[in-house]
């Protein structure tokens, strides 16, 4: 029921998974920006073989992205389809009416959907490899600097890593009031507009009243515990940089190089 | 209604890397107007089996029939509202799905979803509240205000609102104390005896499985072990110990007393009162034999 693959963690063993969070972040972080260089048909080739290269390390099923990519086809195809119609660079190819397809839109519509095909399947390759909370330590540690400027980096972690440790839960919770409305004879997937928003409020209801008692449960216990903010936490599992972790950053270093050499 | 599930085999996330298979060829018939209870470890399939039989999730292979609906794998789903008004459905913790502002509105829900106008249900609603043992001054009220126990019987009560033929239970009286464990259960053993409503009850109580249900099925990874009567699955201790289960209070005490008294095994009996009379018998006997107690 819910194919959006976007921040769910695929567990394994590859070499992608065993790289430490930080330098994955970074990575991507940095792939993103550095996309916007690309700019011809080589610097595009170059980062799409980065990002396959990607994929294929990970060994995550290309099956199981494409299925998780397929909500966001239709946002692609929309750009292409804008970038065809309103780019009026180059050649003319066809013209029909009002509706003119220049070689320039092409090439423009081609660039971009690549681009922003790429920056998902990079981002969702860091969530498929990275635990969530190897996320969030990652995060941490790379923003600590901001903590000098009394940023709340460690809140703004917790606050993430609980948000994102939650999501499968509330999803979980949403299937199980779902099921218990549908067996009431409640209809959430046919009908008119109107009567499916109408649908949406037994849903709701419950889910926010399960989301604030469980939000109460999870403070106390966490204060049971013992957890009193950030000051002199030590952590469980330590972050460890390893050679591939510096050998990631150079290939990345080395990618923005070759894009700012290469770009016409 | 009868119920006949074939070759069912169901399969969660189908297709990526979190499959798993959750029922594995399950064949089993329910007869109308029985009382079933459904017995196994935690994750041995037990909800996800009795979630078939009101067309929330449906078979990945093989079909199921309720009356005169069959749910097959592969195929459309025909007339599931019909099915579900036919078929009721308890959660567990069924108070989590209370969402209106009082318990009427919260109690019609249900009919109203399956078309009946809001004056007739609201007589069902009555009904209901009624039927659980509710003054009906808590129609005005939130279900939020009330306690959890109560809060549990009204969520029961929407459910009963729609006069479902079938009730299926999943463990309904998790997280209740005893006395309101034992008042939700002599209703629905009441239903079962006056409506002849065919109750199905998933359940970790071995107690109430041996009590109240004329067959018990024992599940075992998505696996259907033993389907039997109460007397005959509970006789075989053994197994049921290594599918992670046990036996009954009352056969255990008289295991214990048997032994010690060296009587003569009994027949398995589930209520006290019966258990008392074994026991007497049982002690007679054994004074009987060894002159002395």
């Amino acid at each position: 029921m819910f194919n959006i693959i976007i921040g769910q963690y695929v567990p394994g063993q590859s070499v992608i998974h065993r790289l430490d969070p930080r330098a994955k972040l970074l990575a991507v972080f940095l792939f993103v920006i550095i996309i916007f260089l690309a700019n011809n048909w080589v610097t595009y080739a170059l980062a799409i073989i980065f990002t396959l290269l990607g994929v294929f390390l990970s060994k995550v099923p290309v099956r199981f992205i494409y299925r998780g990519l397929k909500p966001i086809i239709i946002i692609i195809i929309f750009t292409f389809i804008l970038n065809v119609l309103f780019t009026k660079e180059g050649e003319l190819l066809v013209s029909y009416g009002w509706f003119h397809i220049y070689e320039g839109g092409l090439i423009q519509a081609v660039f971009i959907s690549m681009r922003l095909l790429v920056i998902i399947v990079a981002t969702t390759l860091l969530t498929l490899t990275t635990s969530p909370i190897d996320i969030t330590d990652g995060l941490e540690i790379l923003l600590g600097p901001l903590k000098k400027i009394k940023l709340p980096v460690h809140e703004f972690a917790l606050m993430m890593s609980i948000a994102l440790r939650f999501i499968p839960t509330l999803l979980e919770e949403t299937e199980k009031v779902m099921k218990a409305q549908s067996a009431r004879g409640s209809d959430f997937t046919s009908g008119s507009l109107k009567s499916r928003v109408k649908a949406i409020i037994p849903l709701l209801v419950p889910l926010f009243v399960g989301a604030f008692k469980r939000a109460e449960e999870l403070a106390m216990a966490m204060e049971a515990r013992g957890y009193r903010g950030d000051v002199g936490r030590t952590r469980l599992r330590q972050l460890i940089w390893s050679l591939s972790d510096t050998f990631l950053m150079l290939v990345t270093l080395f990618l923005t190089a070759a894009l700012f050499i290469l770009r016409g | 209604m009868d119920i006949t599930i074939k070759n069912l085999t169901h399969l969660y996330h189908p297709n990526t890397p979190f499959e798993r298979i959750a029922l594995r060829d399950i064949n089993l018939q329910i007869k109308s107007g029985s009382f079933v209870s459904v017995i196994g470890h935690t994750g041995s399939g037990k909800s996800t089996l009795v979630q078939h039989i009101n067309g929330l999730l449906k078979p990945s292979r093989g079909e199921i029939t309720v009356g005169d609906v069959t749910i097959k794998a592969r195929e459309k789903a025909p007339r599931l509202k019909d099915l579900r008004k036919r078929v009721g459905l308890v959660f567990q913790y069924p108070e989590h799905q209370l969402f209106e502002e009082t318990v009427e509105k919260d109690l019609c829900f249900g009919p109203m979803n399956f078309g009946l106008p809001l004056e007739e249900a609201k007589a069902k609603a009555h009904q209901a509240l009624k039927l659980v043992g509710l003054p009906q001054d808590f129609l005005q009220r939130s279900p939020f205000d009330l306690s959890g126990g109560q809060m549990r019987r009204v969520a029961i009560a929407g459910v009963l609102a729609v006069e479902p033929e079938v009730i299926i239970l999943d463990e309904p009286t998790a997280g209740l104390d005893p006395m309101g464990r034992r008042d939700i259960l002599s209703l629905f053993e009441r239903l079962h005896e006056e409506k002849a409503v065919t109750t199905i009850m998933v359940t970790h109580s071995m107690d109430d499985a041996a009590y109240y249900s004329d067959k018990v099925l024992v599940m075992d990874r998505g696996q259907v072990v033993m389907m039997d009567k109460p007397e005959h699955v509970f006789s075989d201790s053994k197994q049921l110990k290594q599918l992670g289960l046990d036996i009954p209070v009352t056969m255990n005490f008289l295991a214990k007393l048997n032994k010690k008294v060296h009587g003569q095994s009994v027949r398995p009996v589930f209520s006290i009162e019966e258990t008392a009379d074994a026991a007497i018998k049982m002690l007679r006997q054994g004074r009987g034999e060894t002159g002395h107690v």
